[in-house]
């Protein structure tokens, strides 16, 4: 400890405490105006300054840290001459009218305080941007704090703004370009979050004012989780903001949760319930939208029975509403056909995890990022899917973190990796298995873990012996030396930590892909520690929770399976749980094409335009007598095929909370009324349940109440309590009230015992194949601007950012085809066609192509076929064979 | 998207310098030397400030003439083969002694050398005077698992010194061969001479020299045999005073812009490329190889209280022997300005600046202190780069002042508030006090606080150079600037 006098009062302070934090710590404002708690301190304003044992030297207090004696003064009257001296250098020639219109801001409370009068002297020829969606730019106001730039670069790692000219001339401007749309700039809009004046400002707060209200929520979109604090007025959503203290994003977001909010308030929100008529549709009230629910379902189940009911949770609800619509299914409807969309994503993932490690979740934290020597970064695309990950891994790397990406693409992290292998779409399998077989080949093993925690070593061994890095290297079109360097990176590193997404999981080998990466993290020892793991990516806010909660056949909440809790929940829920196995999304829509399908309900999934084989999915939809679409928007469901509409509200209208991919739980508070006639997914369910005599069951006074609920039937959550996740949130298993939640899962056993096995998994191809006829490979994923179905993001300012789906084609291949950049063309598969522009793109090889699927216009789930994974069916969406045509139809030369 | 630490200078980077690409034939000196010379004042948007010719001043261009250089201590650690009219060969070197330092020392333990260089006294000769042995122990003893790097600061930026223009035009192999012991001494594998643009001849030379020694197995792989590896690069800057401090220079090195950083880290741990570096100024390696052959305490012997050894000085063309001269620590300033420089030519001394433009003015009573860091320090000067200008009763104060804030606010990086808008303002105020009518009078209060601000809340020594050299006009001169307050 270090005793240190400030202003004239004895203090102690950690060693490494700065002044500036000391002060904080005891209540005392130094003002500051280029420090910001997320970046390295500057020292460049100044205005930190503090007297240390009376030398007229200043020392700025941001930087400097405490010595054994110090003696500080925090405000002397030289201090204070000092900084007003400084605030009217910055001031002259600084516009008043900014000081007087935004009076909160930093520099402009500053100004106030110390009584220093902004003089607008020469107006400066400065950077302005106003052709940005999000972002407004005013760099006459910049007071060259250079806050923007060190938050892009030392936060965002995009490295946009740069400050240019020296001196009194320095000016701060992007990289290149007139305007930040022709930079690299991701629009994350951590600029104009930190900047103290305005000059980097949020378009709607300069249009709308600032808010004025705040509450602190979840973001709805990718698995990340960020916790964001939500700016209102006038029950309208201005501002979203980065907190600093959220435990995963830690003071930053991304351009979906930062500013993609917009479609709350859409004009095209359906916020009347309505009935079907013939070609039309009626507004109804709830009421009679509720009874008409009702009673179609009780009609249905006493003519065809439960189990032609299904019911499709949503990864965009909450958790307690997901636990509601499995608990609908089983109690009301008494079926287990209830999925949610995990089945279409992280399922192989949930799957091949609990084979091996008896958990299917990520078995580690993002706060990991900061601990690992080495990622294997497999199928996942995080700068731009999930970009807060992304930048954690970018400026993990940044600071000597090694990096190998797998991926058949190059991705923005291709250019941080020490390794790219850049293998074939589909060859998952063999690769990882090449991986192996060179960490055990060369000793890379981590013998103690082999012995103590791991089985089926030796099978292992005589298996993997076969698969050499020369084998895989045909199959996988990568070199072998690569696949070698690979193997000795991850396995070289103290603690090494895999990523994965679709691209490991939407194959018919998902499931075993998913098995082949633990493999790898069994061989090593990287489980169970700080900075390693098996960590699946999440690609929706709630997916873990949605799937976790038991929308899934199979599993009841807690992803126990219906045997195992059949006791614990028949006696929780007062009712007798279904006997029969249930169907799962992709049979769910079999059954409909078999017409043993009689109702859907289908609660925010619009599974008509996202499920693959567009052609076969609508044409079994079609069979469906009762399609029940509950969403925010009138959607290509339920204008093709729905029967009744019943208007949902965002999680910005509604409480609860989200499970993010690293199994924490957070809240999710409502932020502005739900808008129109709109309810939550929550109420909605209740009330149908309600109409159909489930009174009892289905009472509830408010999400808490559910989520008591839900922590009665599941043990790993029960310490999980709305009073300790008011901020934070909590990752389970965290049984009690005490217990602090498990940022890390296996650290000394796994559930089923001291060991996991190594599988041996032999590679079986995809029998989607190229050939002359279809001579193309086409892989798809998101984009950064849009979102999944485009539901949300297409209707915010994203779509300006980025306006409809392409098919991305290597510039080799582009000339070849002679085809214009740009052009739209149809892509033709063996299920069906689309039609998209197509675009230049030099991250792909020759012969693959890569297309995004967010648009209806497009519909590029026309194309994908109906292949699914071996063990939980789902779909093949990462390979398609497709050939080229141009519009006038004649085929193009391949 | 790729590394910055790995990228070329960026366009953003590139508009910090002022000399990139730039002709230096025929561009007339900005210098402190030039001006008090009576050169015309500036107005251009391209400055130079300081060719490093300020004994022939009002300079332009560029020219190899030599000044005069002479040796006034009893050993000559620094000047004596160029005294002595030696060329830059290597074998000029060899045949004058050099050399046989590097010999020796490969034969012994790298700690050796290190010894020697703490037990001589010797102090950073670029300005900060800091212990070299201190900082040689500190990169020594950093451990890394990369290589280690040594910078040579060739960034002789102070307007008034060309002291180490001339050790490096003229005798390149002492900087060599001093640099190859400090790499052996710390560990380090690649050095890079640091050479600011202005200094086009001490590039020539010394990549001759580098390659001369390269022939000769003085450089690259195993050095003479030892096993040591060691390589050296000249890098040549664009073009801005501040690269001289070594923050700055390191991010210049690295193609970043060239802000002095605050510190900690120091370069000794996270240097180049975040890797240890030993920075060390031209003059402080050239001293080495006199230091390891005769020893440390030889070189301890000589010199004055806390300032030991020699220091070579560089005096303006208003003396009547302007020149190089290798003084010993103690002489008293005296001496060098009335009998090594012969007095001035024109009038009688007004002032003297040691040591650059960004430290205080020495006034004609103050002339006993002596040469020695403590000493000059203690009445508000500096030794600096060893640059002397003096001035004679033709430069008016405040022309003067606006000259030198002209200079400081030219080359003020802009990072920190008042060095980056301070320094201009004062500019501005001080261009009207130096027009010739002097009739724009301002209130000394705003002055006052400003150059406050700049003395004691600046980032680094620029900003507090500036106020110091304004503070000590103002208290030496103030009765001259009594007539420009309102």
């Amino acid at each position: 400890m270090l005793e240190v006098t400030v202003n004239r009062e004895r203090r102690t302070f950690r060693e490494g405490t700065t002044i500036l934090a000391a002060a904080r710590e005891l209540g005392i404002d130094i003002p500051t105006l280029c420090h910001d708690e997320r970046l390295a301190p500057n020292g460049a304003c100044r205005l930190c300054i503090v007297e240390v044992n009376s030398s007229d030297r200043y020392v700025t207090a941001c930087s400097t840290q405490l010595a054994d004696g110090m003696d500080i003064r925090t405000a002397s009257p030289g201090v204070e001459a000092t900084r007003r001296t400084m605030l009217a250098l910055l001031a002259a020639d600084y516009p008043c009218e900014a000081v007087n219109s935004a009076r909160e801001k930093p520099f402009h409370r500053l100004l106030d305080q110390y009584g220093v009068t902004a003089s607008s002297g020469e107006s400066r020829a400065r950077f302005t941007d106003t052709r940005h969606p999000y972002l407004h730019v005013n760099m006459e106001q910049c007071i060259t704090c250079t806050r923007c730039i060190r938050i892009c670069d030392e936060v965002q790692g995009q490295f946009v703004w740069k400050a240019w000219n020296r001196g009194a001339e320095t000016e701060v401007r992007p990289h290149h370009g007139n305007s930040l749309i022709e930079s690299d700039c991701v629009s994350c809009g951590a600029c104009a979050d930190t900047c103290p004046t305005g000059a980097i400002e949020d378009r709607a707060v300069i249009e709308h004012g600032a808010p004025d209200t705040w509450t602190r929520t979840t973001c709805p979109y990718c698995g990340t989780g960020c916790e964001m604090l939500v700016g209102t007025k006038n029950d309208r959503i201005i501002q979203s903001l980065p907190i600093l203290d959220a435990p995963v994003s830690k003071g930053h977001l991304c351009v979906k949760g930062r500013y993609a909010f917009g479609f709350v308030h859409s004009p095209e929100r359906a916020t009347d319930p309505m009935i079907r008529e013939g070609a039309t549709w009626r507004k109804v009230t709830w009421p009679e939208a509720v009874q008409f629910v009702a009673q179609r379902l009780g009609e249905i189940v006493a003519t065809h029975g439960a189990d032609s009911i299904g019911v499709l949770g949503s990864a965009r609800g909450t958790n307690e509403e997901n636990y509601l619509a499995q608990k609908f299914a089983r109690v009301v409807l008494g079926t287990n056909n209830v999925d949610c969309c995990a089945r279409v994503c992280h399922a192989p993932t949930a799957a091949g995890m609990k084979m091996t490690l008896g958990t299917g979740a990520a078995t580690n934290s993002f706060d990991d990022i900061e601990r690992a020597g080495a990622f294997l970064i497999c199928g996942c695309n995080p700068t731009e899917n999930h970009p807060i990950v992304g930048a954690r891994i970018k400026q993990a790397v940044l600071r000597g973190a090694k990096l190998i990406v797998i991926d058949p693409r190059e991705i923005e992290l291709t250019s941080y990796a020490s390794v790219h292998l850049q293998l074939r779409p589909g060859t998952n399998v063999p690769l990882l298995n090449a991986i192996a077989h060179v960490i055990v080949e060369e000793g890379l093993v981590d013998a103690a873990t082999l012995r103590e925690r791991v089985s089926d070593f030796e099978a292992f061994r005589e298996f993997i012996a076969e698969w050499t890095p020369e084998r895989a290297a045909v199959i996988c079109g990568v070199n072998a030396d690569s696949i070698r360097q690979a193997a000795r990176l991850y396995a070289g590193s103290e603690a090494a930590m895999c990523f994965h997404g679709l691209g490991m999981t939407e194959h018919v080998q998902g499931t075993e892909g998913v098995i082949c990466l633990v493999n790898l993290a069994l061989l090593t020892g990287n489980f169970g520690r700080p900075g390693t793991g098996v960590n699946p990516l999440r690609g929706q806010n709630n997916v873990q929770g949605s799937a976790h909660m038991g929308c899934e056949p199979g599993n009841l909440t807690g992803y126990v399976s219906i045997e195992q809790g059949r006791d614990v929940f028949e006696i929780a829920w007062a009712a007798q749980l279904p006997r029969n196995k249930g169907l799962n999304l992709m049979e769910m829509i079999d059954a409909a094409g078999d017409q043993r399908l009689h109702a859907l309900w289908a609660i925010g999934y619009d599974v008509a335009f996202t499920n693959p084989n567009a052609a076969i999915t609508k044409a079994a939809l079609d069979q469906v007598g009762l399609v029940i679409v509950q969403d925010l928007f009138f959607n290509e469901l339920a204008r093709d095929f729905g029967h009744v509409f019943l208007p949902a509200c965002s999680s910005f209208e509604k409480d609860g909370t989200f499970m993010n991919s690293e199994r924490r739980v957070q809240r999710v508070r409502t932020a502005v009324n739900p808008v129109g006639q709109s309810r939550a997914d929550w109420e909605i369910i209740c009330d149908v349940a309600k109409a159909m005599g489930h009174r009892e069951q289905f009472e509830y006074d408010s999400a808490e109440a559910i989520w008591d609920e839900v922590r009665s039937v599941w043990k790993a959550g029960a310490g999980i309590s709305y009073a300790r996740i008011e901020t934070h949130g909590l990752q389970w298993p965290c049984p009690s009230d005490e217990h602090p939640g498990t940022p890390i899962l296996h650290m000394d056993s796994f559930p089923m015992g001291k060991t996991a096995p190594l599988k041996r998994i032999d590679f079986h191809p995809t029998t989607e194949v190229a050939n002359e006829e279809y001579p193309f490979l086409l892989t798809t994923g998101r984009t950064l601007y849009q979102f999944n179905a485009g539901t949300m993001t297409m209707r915010t300012p994203n779509a300006e950012l980025r306006s409809t789906d392409t098919v991305d084609i290597s510039p080799e291949d582009l000339a070849r085809l002679s085809f214009r950049d740009g052009e739209p063309v149809q892509l033709r598969s063996r299920h069906g066609s689309a039609i998209l522009p197509i675009r230049s793109d030099s991250r792909l090889k020759s012969g693959e192509l890569f297309a995004t699927f967010h648009s209806t216009d497009v519909s590029l789930n026309q194309l994908t076929g109906p292949h699914r994974d071996n063990h939980v069916q789902t779909p093949e969406y990462k390979i398609v064979a497709v050939a080229l045509h141009q519009l006038s139809s004649e085929p193009a030369d391949a | 998207m790729s590394h910055p630490i790995h990228q070329p200078v960026t366009p953003d980077v590139d508009s910090f310098y002022q000399l990139a690409g730039c002709d230096l034939t025929d561009r007339p000196c900005d210098g402190t030397a030039c001006f008090v010379a009576g050169a015309a004042r500036c107005e251009r948007d391209t400055r130079v400030y300081c060719l490093g010719r300020c004994f022939a001043a009002p300079a332009r261009g560029l020219d190899r003439t030599r000044p005069r250089i002479e040796v006034h201590s009893r050993e000559a650690i620094v000047l004596g083969r160029l005294a002595r009219g030696g060329d830059a060969s290597l074998v000029a070197y060899r045949n004058a002694g050099g050399g046989s330092a590097l010999k020796k020392a490969l034969s012994l333990k790298p700690e050796d050398v290190l010894d020697a260089v703490s037990v001589s006294g010797l102090r950073g000769r670029g300005g900060a005077a800091f212990s070299t042995g201190t900082k040689w122990a500190a990169v020594a003893k950093a451990a890394t698992p990369d290589e280690k790097f040594i910078v040579a600061n060739a960034d002789e930026g102070d307007p008034g010194a060309y002291v180490d223009r001339f050790l490096m035009e003229g005798d390149p192999h002492a900087l060599i061969e001093g640099m190859t012991l400090a790499a052996y001494a710390v560990g380090a594998q690649r050095g890079w001479i640091y050479l600011r643009h202005e200094y086009p001849f001490a590039k020539e030379s010394l990549e001759q020299a580098i390659a001369d020694a390269h022939a000769a197995g003085l450089l690259g792989n195993d050095i003479l045999g030892s096993g040591f590896h060691f390589d050296i690069e000249v890098f040549v800057g664009h073009g801005s005073y501040v690269c001289g401090e070594e923050t700055a220079l390191l991010r210049s090195l690295a193609g970043q812009r060239p802000e002095p950083a605050i510190r900690p880290p120091y370069a000794s741990e996270h240097g180049h490329l975040g890797r240890p570096t030993l920075i060390n100024n031209v003059e402080t390696l050239a001293t080495v190889p006199w230091i390891f052959e005769h020893g440390g305490e030889a070189y301890r012997a000589l010199g004055h209280a806390q300032s030991r050894g020699t220091k070579a000085l560089s005096l303006n063309s208003l003396f009547v022997r302007p020149g190089l001269y290798e003084v010993e620590f103690g002489m008293p300033v005296r001496r060098i300005v009335e009998e090594i420089g012969g007095g001035l030519r024109r009038s009688s001394l007004k002032g003297l600046i040691i040591g650059g433009p960004l430290a205080g003015i020495i006034p004609p009573h103050l002339l006993d202190t002596p040469l020695a860091f403590e000493e000059l320090h203690a009445i508000g000067a500096a030794v600096g780069h060893g640059g002397v200008i003096a001035f004679d009763e033709s430069t008016s104060i405040a022309a003067l002042v606006h000259h030198v804030l002209a200079f400081g606010s030219y080359e003020s990086c802009g990072k920190c508030t008042p060095c980056r808008l301070g320094s201009q303002r004062l500019e501005k105020i001080f261009e009207g006090l130096a027009a010739s009518d002097n009739s724009q009078k301002v209130s000394q209060d705003e002055v006052r606080a400003l150059v406050a601000a700049l003395r004691c809340a600046s980032l680094c020594g620029h900003g507090v150079g500036i106020g110091e050299f304004v503070d000590s006009a103002f208290r030496h001169y103030g009765k001259e600037l009594e007539s420009c307050w309102k």
